[in-house]
Protein backbone atom coordinates (compact mmCIF):
# COMPACT_ATOMS: atom_id res chain seq x y z
CA UNK A 1 0.00 0.00 0.00
CA UNK A 2 1.33 3.35 -1.21
CA UNK A 3 1.24 5.92 1.83
CA UNK A 4 1.65 9.60 1.39
CA UNK A 5 1.44 12.72 4.33
CA UNK A 6 -0.96 15.57 3.09
CA UNK A 7 -1.88 18.89 4.11
CA UNK A 8 -4.95 20.60 4.42
CA UNK A 9 -5.33 21.65 0.97
CA UNK A 10 -3.57 19.63 -1.09
CA UNK A 11 -4.59 16.17 -3.15
CA UNK A 12 -3.87 12.76 -4.47
CA UNK A 13 -3.18 12.70 -8.31
CA UNK A 14 -5.13 8.89 -9.49
CA UNK A 15 -4.35 8.12 -13.39
CA UNK A 16 -4.76 11.54 -14.44
CA UNK A 17 -7.93 12.35 -14.39
CA UNK A 18 -9.07 11.74 -10.53
CA UNK A 19 -7.53 14.34 -7.22
CA UNK A 20 -8.15 13.12 -3.91
CA UNK A 21 -8.18 16.58 -1.98
CA UNK A 22 -7.60 17.01 1.81
CA UNK A 23 -10.35 19.61 2.25
CA UNK A 24 -9.99 19.46 6.39
CA UNK A 25 -9.07 17.96 9.75
CA UNK A 26 -11.12 18.37 11.95
CA UNK A 27 -11.30 15.86 15.29
CA UNK A 28 -10.25 12.80 14.25
CA UNK A 29 -12.60 13.23 10.73
CA UNK A 30 -10.96 14.14 7.22
CA UNK A 31 -13.08 15.90 4.69
CA UNK A 32 -11.81 14.54 1.65
CA UNK A 33 -13.06 16.66 -1.87
CA UNK A 34 -13.19 13.74 -4.92
CA UNK A 35 -13.12 14.73 -8.41
CA UNK A 36 -13.41 12.05 -10.75
CA UNK A 37 -15.14 11.41 -14.60
CA UNK A 38 -18.49 10.44 -14.84
CA UNK A 39 -17.48 6.88 -15.40
CA UNK A 40 -15.67 6.18 -12.13
CA UNK A 41 -17.70 5.60 -9.23
CA UNK A 42 -16.99 7.21 -6.24
CA UNK A 43 -18.86 5.88 -3.02
CA UNK A 44 -18.39 5.52 0.89
CA UNK A 45 -16.39 1.79 1.36
CA UNK A 46 -19.19 0.64 3.77
CA UNK A 47 -21.68 1.06 0.46
CA UNK A 48 -19.91 -1.70 -1.38
CA UNK A 49 -19.61 -3.55 1.95
CA UNK A 50 -23.27 -3.39 2.64
CA UNK A 51 -24.39 -4.26 -0.81
CA UNK A 52 -22.16 -7.30 -0.85
CA UNK A 53 -23.48 -8.45 2.49
CA UNK A 54 -26.89 -8.16 0.91
CA UNK A 55 -26.25 -9.64 -2.36
CA UNK A 56 -24.76 -12.89 0.17
CA UNK A 57 -28.09 -12.90 2.18
CA UNK A 58 -30.12 -12.94 -0.68
CA UNK A 59 -28.56 -15.64 -2.56
CA UNK A 60 -28.95 -18.05 0.12
CA UNK A 61 -32.86 -17.96 -0.98
CA UNK A 62 -34.07 -22.33 -1.38
CA UNK A 63 -35.06 -22.99 -4.68
CA UNK A 64 -38.69 -23.31 -3.57
CA UNK A 65 -39.61 -20.64 -2.00
CA UNK A 66 -41.91 -22.10 0.90
CA UNK A 67 -44.46 -20.26 1.26
CA UNK A 68 -44.15 -17.30 -1.02
CA UNK A 69 -47.41 -18.22 -2.64
CA UNK A 70 -50.07 -15.93 -1.62
CA UNK A 71 -47.51 -13.94 0.17
CA UNK A 72 -49.19 -10.37 -1.12
CA UNK A 73 -52.34 -11.38 0.21
CA UNK A 74 -55.21 -13.08 -1.34
CA UNK A 75 -55.88 -13.01 -5.17
CA UNK A 76 -52.43 -12.52 -5.66
CA UNK A 77 -49.69 -9.33 -6.26
CA UNK A 78 -51.37 -6.12 -7.27
CA UNK A 79 -49.86 -7.12 -11.10
CA UNK A 80 -51.86 -4.91 -13.86
CA UNK A 81 -52.07 -7.41 -16.78
CA UNK B 1 -44.05 -2.88 -18.36
CA UNK B 2 -44.68 -6.09 -17.00
CA UNK B 3 -45.87 -7.51 -20.17
CA UNK B 4 -42.06 -6.86 -21.13
CA UNK B 5 -40.77 -8.52 -18.39
CA UNK B 6 -42.45 -12.13 -19.58
CA UNK B 7 -40.22 -11.81 -22.80
CA UNK B 8 -37.41 -11.83 -20.36
CA UNK B 9 -38.28 -15.27 -19.31
CA UNK B 10 -40.34 -16.13 -22.02
CA UNK B 11 -39.31 -19.99 -23.64
CA UNK B 12 -39.43 -19.07 -27.45
CA UNK B 13 -38.37 -22.89 -28.55
CA UNK B 14 -41.46 -23.84 -28.82
CA UNK B 15 -43.55 -25.14 -32.09
CA UNK B 16 -40.73 -24.94 -34.81
CA UNK B 17 -40.79 -26.71 -37.47
CA UNK B 18 -37.83 -29.25 -38.03
CA UNK B 19 -35.42 -27.60 -39.81
CA UNK B 20 -35.41 -24.43 -37.21
CA UNK B 21 -35.73 -27.17 -34.27
CA UNK B 22 -32.07 -28.66 -35.58
CA UNK B 23 -31.09 -25.00 -35.69
CA UNK B 24 -31.42 -23.87 -32.71
CA UNK B 25 -30.64 -26.99 -31.36
CA UNK B 26 -26.92 -25.65 -31.90
CA UNK B 27 -28.24 -22.63 -29.49
CA UNK B 28 -29.17 -24.08 -26.86
CA UNK B 29 -26.96 -24.51 -23.29
CA UNK B 30 -26.93 -27.03 -20.93
CA UNK B 31 -26.59 -25.10 -17.67
CA UNK B 32 -25.84 -26.82 -13.65
CA UNK B 33 -27.87 -25.34 -11.29
CA UNK B 34 -27.88 -26.55 -7.80
CA UNK B 35 -31.15 -25.28 -7.13
CA UNK B 36 -33.22 -26.41 -10.13
CA UNK B 37 -30.88 -29.33 -11.54
CA UNK B 38 -29.75 -29.61 -15.17
CA UNK B 39 -31.52 -26.69 -17.21
CA UNK B 40 -31.37 -26.00 -21.09
CA UNK B 41 -31.36 -21.74 -21.76
CA UNK B 42 -31.44 -20.52 -25.68
CA UNK B 43 -28.21 -18.82 -25.92
CA UNK B 44 -29.79 -16.09 -27.08
CA UNK B 45 -31.55 -15.66 -23.45
CA UNK B 46 -27.77 -15.08 -21.55
CA UNK B 47 -27.41 -12.15 -19.78
CA UNK B 48 -24.13 -10.77 -19.97
CA UNK B 49 -23.43 -8.72 -16.95
CA UNK B 50 -20.83 -5.45 -17.36
CA UNK B 51 -19.26 -6.10 -13.95
CA UNK B 52 -20.08 -8.86 -11.49
CA UNK B 53 -22.33 -8.78 -8.11
CA UNK B 54 -20.72 -7.56 -5.45
CA UNK B 55 -19.09 -10.28 -3.79
CA UNK B 56 -19.39 -12.62 -6.52
CA UNK B 57 -17.00 -11.86 -9.07
CA UNK B 58 -16.84 -15.33 -10.62
CA UNK B 59 -20.14 -15.18 -12.14
CA UNK B 60 -20.77 -12.89 -15.62
CA UNK B 61 -23.47 -14.70 -17.06
CA UNK B 62 -26.75 -15.25 -16.04
CA UNK B 63 -30.47 -15.82 -17.03
CA UNK B 64 -33.55 -15.25 -15.70
CA UNK B 65 -36.09 -17.95 -14.57
CA UNK B 66 -39.74 -17.14 -13.82
CA UNK B 67 -40.13 -18.90 -10.22
CA UNK B 68 -43.53 -20.35 -11.31
CA UNK B 69 -46.04 -19.72 -13.38
CA UNK B 70 -48.38 -16.34 -13.33
CA UNK B 71 -45.53 -15.98 -10.12
CA UNK B 72 -44.04 -11.99 -9.90
CA UNK B 73 -41.02 -13.53 -8.63
CA UNK B 74 -38.33 -14.41 -11.24
CA UNK B 75 -34.73 -16.39 -10.49
CA UNK B 76 -31.86 -14.38 -11.93
CA UNK B 77 -29.55 -17.65 -12.33
CA UNK B 78 -25.34 -18.00 -12.73
CA UNK B 79 -24.31 -20.17 -15.55
CA UNK B 80 -20.88 -19.73 -14.20
CA UNK B 81 -21.79 -20.56 -10.46
CA UNK B 82 -24.45 -23.48 -10.28
CA UNK B 83 -24.79 -22.31 -6.75
CA UNK B 84 -25.39 -18.50 -7.50
CA UNK B 85 -29.58 -17.25 -8.15
CA UNK B 86 -30.84 -14.70 -6.34
CA UNK B 87 -34.92 -13.85 -5.96
CA UNK B 88 -35.46 -10.91 -8.48
CA UNK B 89 -39.01 -8.91 -9.01
CA UNK B 90 -40.49 -5.66 -11.12
CA UNK B 91 -40.23 -3.15 -8.25
CA UNK B 92 -43.80 -1.65 -10.06
CA UNK B 93 -45.21 -4.96 -8.40
CA UNK B 94 -44.99 -3.16 -4.96
CA UNK B 95 -43.43 0.13 -5.35
CA UNK B 96 -44.81 2.15 -7.92
CA UNK B 97 -42.63 4.86 -6.65
CA UNK B 98 -39.29 3.19 -7.55
CA UNK B 99 -38.02 4.92 -10.61
CA UNK B 100 -34.71 5.63 -9.56
CA UNK B 101 -32.25 7.67 -12.06
CA UNK B 102 -29.78 6.59 -14.05
CA UNK B 103 -26.54 8.27 -14.06
CA UNK B 104 -24.71 8.67 -17.80
CA UNK B 105 -21.52 6.14 -16.82
CA UNK B 106 -24.58 2.79 -15.98
CA UNK B 107 -26.44 4.72 -19.40
CA UNK B 108 -23.32 4.21 -21.12
CA UNK B 109 -22.40 1.42 -19.97
CA UNK B 110 -25.58 -0.61 -20.53
CA UNK B 111 -26.39 1.09 -23.97
CA UNK B 112 -29.56 3.01 -23.07
CA UNK B 113 -30.55 5.95 -24.45
CA UNK B 114 -34.34 6.09 -23.78
CA UNK B 115 -36.74 5.31 -20.83
CA UNK B 116 -38.19 2.29 -22.89
CA UNK B 117 -35.04 0.41 -23.57
CA UNK B 118 -34.45 -1.04 -19.76
CA UNK B 119 -35.79 -2.97 -17.39
CA UNK B 120 -35.35 -2.41 -13.40
CA UNK B 121 -35.49 -5.55 -11.28
CA UNK B 122 -34.62 -5.53 -7.18
CA UNK B 123 -33.18 -8.42 -5.24
CA UNK B 124 -35.13 -9.88 -2.81
CA UNK B 125 -33.71 -11.26 0.62
CA UNK B 126 -36.49 -14.04 1.36
CA UNK B 127 -35.17 -15.55 4.60
CA UNK B 128 -35.90 -19.02 5.34
CA UNK B 129 -39.39 -19.83 6.02
CA UNK B 130 -40.42 -16.31 6.68
CA UNK B 131 -41.47 -15.05 3.61
CA UNK B 132 -43.29 -12.44 4.72
CA UNK B 133 -39.78 -10.58 6.05
CA UNK B 134 -38.68 -10.24 2.57
CA UNK B 135 -36.51 -7.59 1.91
CA UNK B 136 -35.65 -5.52 -1.40
CA UNK B 137 -32.44 -4.30 -2.26
CA UNK B 138 -33.85 -0.51 -3.09
CA UNK B 139 -29.93 0.74 -3.11
CA UNK B 140 -28.55 -1.84 -5.16
CA UNK B 141 -30.86 -2.76 -8.14
CA UNK B 142 -30.15 -4.85 -11.33
CA UNK B 143 -30.39 -2.84 -14.53
CA UNK B 144 -30.94 -4.06 -17.85
CA UNK B 145 -30.53 -3.80 -21.65
CA UNK B 146 -33.11 -6.47 -22.81
CA UNK B 147 -32.69 -5.90 -26.27
CA UNK B 148 -29.29 -6.08 -25.81
CA UNK B 149 -28.91 -8.95 -23.19
CA UNK B 150 -26.46 -7.40 -21.20
CA UNK B 151 -26.85 -5.41 -17.66
CA UNK B 152 -25.50 -4.82 -14.18
CA UNK B 153 -25.96 -4.01 -10.62
CA UNK B 154 -25.86 -0.47 -10.14
CA UNK B 155 -25.58 1.50 -6.61
CA UNK B 156 -27.99 4.35 -5.84
CA UNK B 157 -27.50 7.25 -3.72
CA UNK B 158 -27.29 5.73 -0.20
CA UNK B 159 -28.97 9.00 1.51
CA UNK B 160 -31.91 8.08 -0.64
CA UNK B 161 -32.79 4.45 -0.95
CA UNK B 162 -32.77 1.44 1.57
CA UNK B 163 -31.14 -1.82 0.61
CA UNK B 164 -32.84 -3.89 2.99
CA UNK B 165 -36.43 -2.05 2.15
CA UNK B 166 -39.38 -4.33 3.88
CA UNK B 167 -41.91 -5.21 1.40
CA UNK B 168 -44.47 -6.23 2.69
CA UNK B 169 -44.99 -3.83 5.55
CA UNK B 170 -45.15 -1.42 2.65
CA UNK B 171 -47.41 -3.31 0.53
CA UNK B 172 -50.03 -3.11 3.94
CA UNK B 173 -49.87 0.42 4.08
CA UNK B 174 -51.20 1.14 0.56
Amino acid sequence: MLILARKIGEAIAIAGDIKVRVIDIKGGQVRLGIEAPDHVAVHREEIYQRITEENRRAAEAPGDLAGIDGVFGKGGPPVKK
Amino acid sequence: MLSRAKNLTRDENVNETSTQDARQQEELLWVETSRFGRLQVAADKVIAMTAPFLGFPGSLRFFLKPHAEDSPFMWLQSLDEPDLAFVVIQPAVFNAEYRPQLNAAVRADLGISSESDHEILVILTIPRGKPREMTANLLGPVVLNVARRVGRQVLLDPAVYDPCWPVIAAEKQK
